[in-house]
């Protein structure tokens, strides 16, 4: 095939999302569940597994391999599919064409949050410790609060959304009925990722009174 | 009685391909059971704006009057369909009766003069998916292999495309920004890759629709499904094809030696 085509690079860029993106997003999440455990407990634990993922041999090559560079070119060929989509909401009001809509916004998004995220949680602190201290005096800001939450929903909507359209694109659910299954399984998903998110930012950032960090 | 009722249109114009587009408006005297051609059949007969100014009659494409041309597509209250199919009734039991009803020429085509576009774009990608039947010769062949029923039912609703370009208009990702051929191509490949002979030269049409544009250019907004006239269900044809382009990616690079077979 000597042809010009992205029709490989556009698949890799839908695979890349869910394998292995998508996944360490799951992972990173149930991480973070620790400090669900709440106040000292919750801080205690949720400070072990920062430490244990710091310490693990080889940690930086997976972060390489399985984090930085998938999610590099799923951003910047992505933020092309953004550029070239000429979104037609208000003459389309769909609900598909919403979704297709969101996932572009919510990609703008995502890439602003999760630059910020990057810098302040990876390369601005390395010690465990303070890596916590300084995201917990963040969120305690409503502000950030708030902006924090709101990248989190994108990075959230972008996935479920995105496993309904990868199962699409890589022709799983083909008939209207598999497809609106997936659909409805696409947005519970979202609410679940939304709230289990949200949680997790509300104790670190010690919004739910006796339960969270805001003490220690 | 009916004589004062008038339809009020208003209509986006465009002298020529380069010169640049105004809105003018017309009224025409009511009468039941008009559509949007006979509407500006009447416009053509007396083309007098609304400030009682003779302008040139207004240029618009028609032919089968009967929904199966697609050449009479444009954008109907912002709606892409066919005019002759646009009963003004039909529009009024929706809108309100007398309210006014704007036209405008398809947006994702080169515009030739008010409501009538250059669709060859359409014809050339339809070209290149080989979206036909081959025959090899012009002696007498006997018959051919004959379509499974259970094919058949569902790749008759795809033969009844007619290239119009609804789907094409609603599709987000065509646009002059990408080179998507858009999503009724995609279907014609599955309806001739199903076809007992055109699916001799289905890996051909496999490899067109996997070149620059192609299927993988499609960002599942599913407009493409809720327009079309002829109801055919393409996000599913696009979903198949889907299928089957990543299960011949993967044959052709496993298959592939210097005979580049």
């Amino acid at each position: 095939m000597n042809e010009k085509s992205n029709f490989l690079i556009r698949r890799i860029h839908s695979l890349l999302a869910i394998i292995p993106v998508g996944l360490f997003l799951c992972v990173h999440l149930c991480l973070n569940s620790a400090s669900l455990l709440g106040g000292e407990d919750g801080y205690t634990w949720y400070l072990n597994v920062i430490k244990f993922m710091k310490s693990a041999p080889l940690v930086w090559a997976a972060e390489l391999i399985i984090i930085a560079i998938p999610i590099l070119v799923h951003m910047i060929y992505g933020l092309w599919i953004v550029y070239v989509a000429k979104n037609n909401v208000l003459n389309y009001r769909y609900g598909n064409n919403w979704a297709f809509y969101l996932q572009r916004i919510t990609a703008l998004v995502a890439t602003a949050f999760l630059v910020v995220h990057v810098i302040l949680q990876r390369f601005l602190e390395h010690e465990p410790g303070a890596v916590l201290e300084s995201l917990a005096l963040t969120l305690q800001n409503p502000l950030y609060f708030i902006l924090y939450a709101i990248g989190f929903l994108a990075v959230a909507w972008h996935f479920t959304n995105g496993l309904f359209t990868f199962l699409i694109s890589w022709g799983v659910t083909v008939g209207d009925h598999s497809q609106k299954v997936c659909r409805v399984i696409s947005l519970g998903l979202f609410v679940v990722f939304a709230c289990w998110g949200i949680a997790i930012l509300s104790v670190i950032g010690g919004f739910i009174p006796g339960f969270g960090f805001e003490n220690i | 009685m009916a004589n004062d009722k008038v339809i009020s249109l208003r209509i986006k114009r465009q002298d020529g391909p380069k010169t640049a587009p105004y809105w003018e408006e017309f009224h025409i005297p009511y009468k039941p059971n008009m559509n949007v051609v006979s509407v500006l059949m009447e416009v053509r007969k007396n083309p007098v704006n609304l400030q009682g100014k003779a302008v040139n009659p207004v240029v618009w494409e028609c032919n089968c009057l009967e929904e199966v041309c697609g050449a009479c597509t444009m954008l109907i209250n912002g709606v892409p369909r066919q005019s002759c199919a646009a009963l003004i009734d039909k529009i009024y039991e929706q809108t309100g009766f007398g309210k006014q009803i704007t036209l405008a020429p398809l947006t994702k085509f080169p515009i030739i003069r008010d409501l009538m576009v250059d669709r060859q774009r359409m014809f050339e990608n339809l070209k290149r998916v080989k979206a036909w039947v081959n025959v090899d010769g012009s002696w007498a062949i006997n018959r051919g292999p004959r379509f499974a029923d259970r094919e058949q039912r569902w790749a008759y609703a795809i033969s009844r495309c007619m290239t119009c370009g609804c789907c094409q208009e609603a599709c987000p990702n065509v646009s002059n920004k990408s080179k998507f051929i858009g999503p009724s191509h995609i279907a014609q490949v599955r309806l001739f890759n199903t076809h007992p002979i055109g699916e001799m030269q289905k890996e051909e049409r496999l490899n067109a629709l996997m070149l620059e544009g192609g299927i993988q250019e499609c960002g599942n907004a599913q407009n493409c499904r809720q327009v079309c006239p002829k109801e055919i269900p393409l996000t599913k044809h696009i979903a198949a094809m889907n299928k089957e382009t990543i299960k011949y990616a993967f044959r052709r690079w496993r298959y592939k030696d210097s005979s580049g077979q």
